[in-house]
């Protein structure tokens, strides 16, 4: 490795991640106040949205409907993340696979996600069914292409190495073939993850009547943008703790080996 | 131990990968059980895919092969007799140790579990690397990682080793350590070897026996015999000697890497040296 490269590549420690991370939250404070004072009130002060912040923790009502929401995402990343995998897999093992759903993948793709809502909710109705299927469906096309490419690019020498030591099917699907794919693994459950929260907020805006999207909707039609942000603070900070800890924790062990 | 009447045999053994063009041209020869043959070619003359062929992994357009007497041509590489391959490249797995390396084609060779340890830990201190049993293998050497390919080679009891370049990778005084270590082991196993190599050097001093292919599609151009009593010495004159004798005679045949094509001659054995 170069000097060059070294340097660039230097871990930043501890006190320059935290120097960072409190640079950033001081400018986005900052950013927020000057809007405030230039929007003529219709952008809540910081003040009011820290006061809203800690009534919406000490409400029942908001752990209820942040459960609720966590229980669709559950779910909805849970099926979509292995129906993923398993065409995934299926596409970068198999060419008639892939030749028989590159077509539907490219257009579940194509689609945007408030579409596949509408269309659930014009089929299904407004009920619990219809927000959870229409997200698993908006997730499984995000999983299968990353999946489907990173088992397509797979080391074909060690499939040679597995044929010769007879690994059989079973030993080369988990011994060689996961463990190789398993940062795209993580990664497509990460990015099934970040976008199953992301939309759920939009779906249960649109389609259903209770949870933190229906929660944020309600806020915002009743012009109370202070608790809409506090309440989409809220969630935003469970889920990335959700992220941190799940994901983070099995990257590290599952890639002890890569560091 | 030794057998020359075949313990491999490959008659007329013709490849194709596009059913167009051949990589192996018609390619007879044999191994006695024990033996220590060295393939010798050059570059991209269709070597590895006489090796892929013998360990199943290709299968050929026409010809015959046998190992310790059964026909496997057409097999699977399930129905062959064990073999134990050597890339060029490692190909370890860097998310299970060395020694679950080993475990795993332990277990796929079907081996009793009670006795993976031992057998792990024999092959290991055999290569010299038993101290690295629960490393990482991205942590050990070049050197050392190709030590673990060959204990994780002769480990299942194969029935042949196959090697392919195995030492190419490495700076010129680990190749030559690890050259005499293998000779070593092989004495002590007494296992045939087929190694694959474009140099000469290299095969001189590890064979017995040297099949030298023409350049592609590859035939047999000549079966030597190399006569020099062991132990070898890689500086010994005798292999200089023998050495010079092969380059004159390939040197026509071979040519160079982008001229003209191969010139299938003899395959009659020749005693040298």
């Amino acid at each position: 490795m170069s000097a060059a490269t070294a340097t660039f590549d230097r871990d930043p420690g501890v006190g320059q991640r935290l120097l960072a991370l409190g640079t950033a939250i001081a400018l986005g404070l900052a950013a927020w106040q000057l809007g405030t004072w230039i929007s003529d009130g219709w952008i809540p002060p910081l003040g009011e949205i820290w006061q809203a912040t800690i009534d919406a923790i000490g409400s029942g009502e908001t752990w209820g409907e942040m459960a609720l929401t966590s229980k669709r995402i559950a779910i909805a990343f849970i099926v979509s993340t292995a129906i993923g995998f398993a065409i995934g897999f299926g596409m970068g093992l198999g060419r008639r696979v892939e030749a028989y759903f590159r077509p539907l993948i490219v257009m579940g793709l194509a689609i945007p996600d408030p579409v596949y809502v509408i269309v659930a909710i014009l089929v299904l109705g407004t009920d619990e069914s219809s927000g959870v299927i229409a997200l698993t469906v908006a997730l499984v096309p995000f999983v299968v292409t990353i999946v489907h490419s990173s088992v397509k690019a797979r080391q074909r020498d060690l499939d040679e190495m597995s044929k010769v030591y007879r690994l059989g099917r079973r030993r080369y699907l988990t011994e060689v073939l996961a463990r190789q794919v398993t940062p795209a693994l993580l990664v497509a459950s990460r990015t099934s993850f970040a976008f199953a929260w992301k939309i759920v907020v939009l779906v249960e805006a649109l389609s259903q009547p209770d949870g933190v999207g229906a929660q944020i909707y309600e806020a915002f039609r009743l012009l109370n943008a202070a608790e809409m942000i506090a309440v989409a603070l809220i969630f935003i900070v469970i889920m990335r703790s959700v992220d941190h800890l799940v994901f983070g924790t099995l990257e590290r062990r599952l890639l002890a080996w890569a560091r | 131990m030794r057998d020359d009447g075949g313990f491999i045999r490959v008659e007329g053994l013709t490849v194709s990968y596009d059913g167009e063009h051949l990589a192996l041209g018609g390619i007879d020869m044999s191994v006695g059980e024990g033996d220590f043959v060295a393939v010798l070619g050059p570059s991209g003359c269709g070597k590895s895919t006489l090796l892929q062929v013998l360990s199943g992994l290709v299968r050929p357009v026409s010809g015959r092969t046998t190992i310790a007497g059964t026909d496997v041509t057409n097999e699977s590489v399930s129905n062959r007799p064990r073999v134990g391959y050597v890339f060029q490249d490692h190909r370890l797995l860097p998310w299970r140790t060395v020694g679950q390396n080993l475990e795993l084609v332990l277990a796929s060779a079907g081996l009793p579990k009670d006795e993976w340890g031992a057998r792990v830990e024999r092959f290991l201190d055999m290569l010299q690397i038993g101290q690295h049993r629960d490393a990482w293998p991205m942590r050990l050497s070049g050197g050392q990682r190709q030590r673990v390919s060959i204990a994780r080679a002769l480990a299942i009891d194969p029935a042949v080793i196959l090697m392919d370049e195995p030492f190419s990778t490495l700076d010129e005084v680990t190749g030559r350590r690890m050259r005499q270590q293998l000779v070593e082991l092989w004495q002590q196993q007494q296992r045939a070897i087929v190694f694959v190599t474009h140099s000469i050097r290299e095969a001189v001093y590890l064979a017995d026996r040297i099949v030298i292919l023409t350049r592609g599609p590859a035939t047999v151009l000549e079966t030597l015999e190399v006569g020099t009593p062991r132990p070898r010495q890689y500086e010994d004159p005798r292999l200089t000697e023998l050495e010079s004798e092969i380059v004159a005679r390939v040197m026509e045949v071979w040519g160079y890497e982008d001229g003209g094509a191969a010139t299938p001659e003899s395959d009659s054995p020749m005693e040298l040296a």
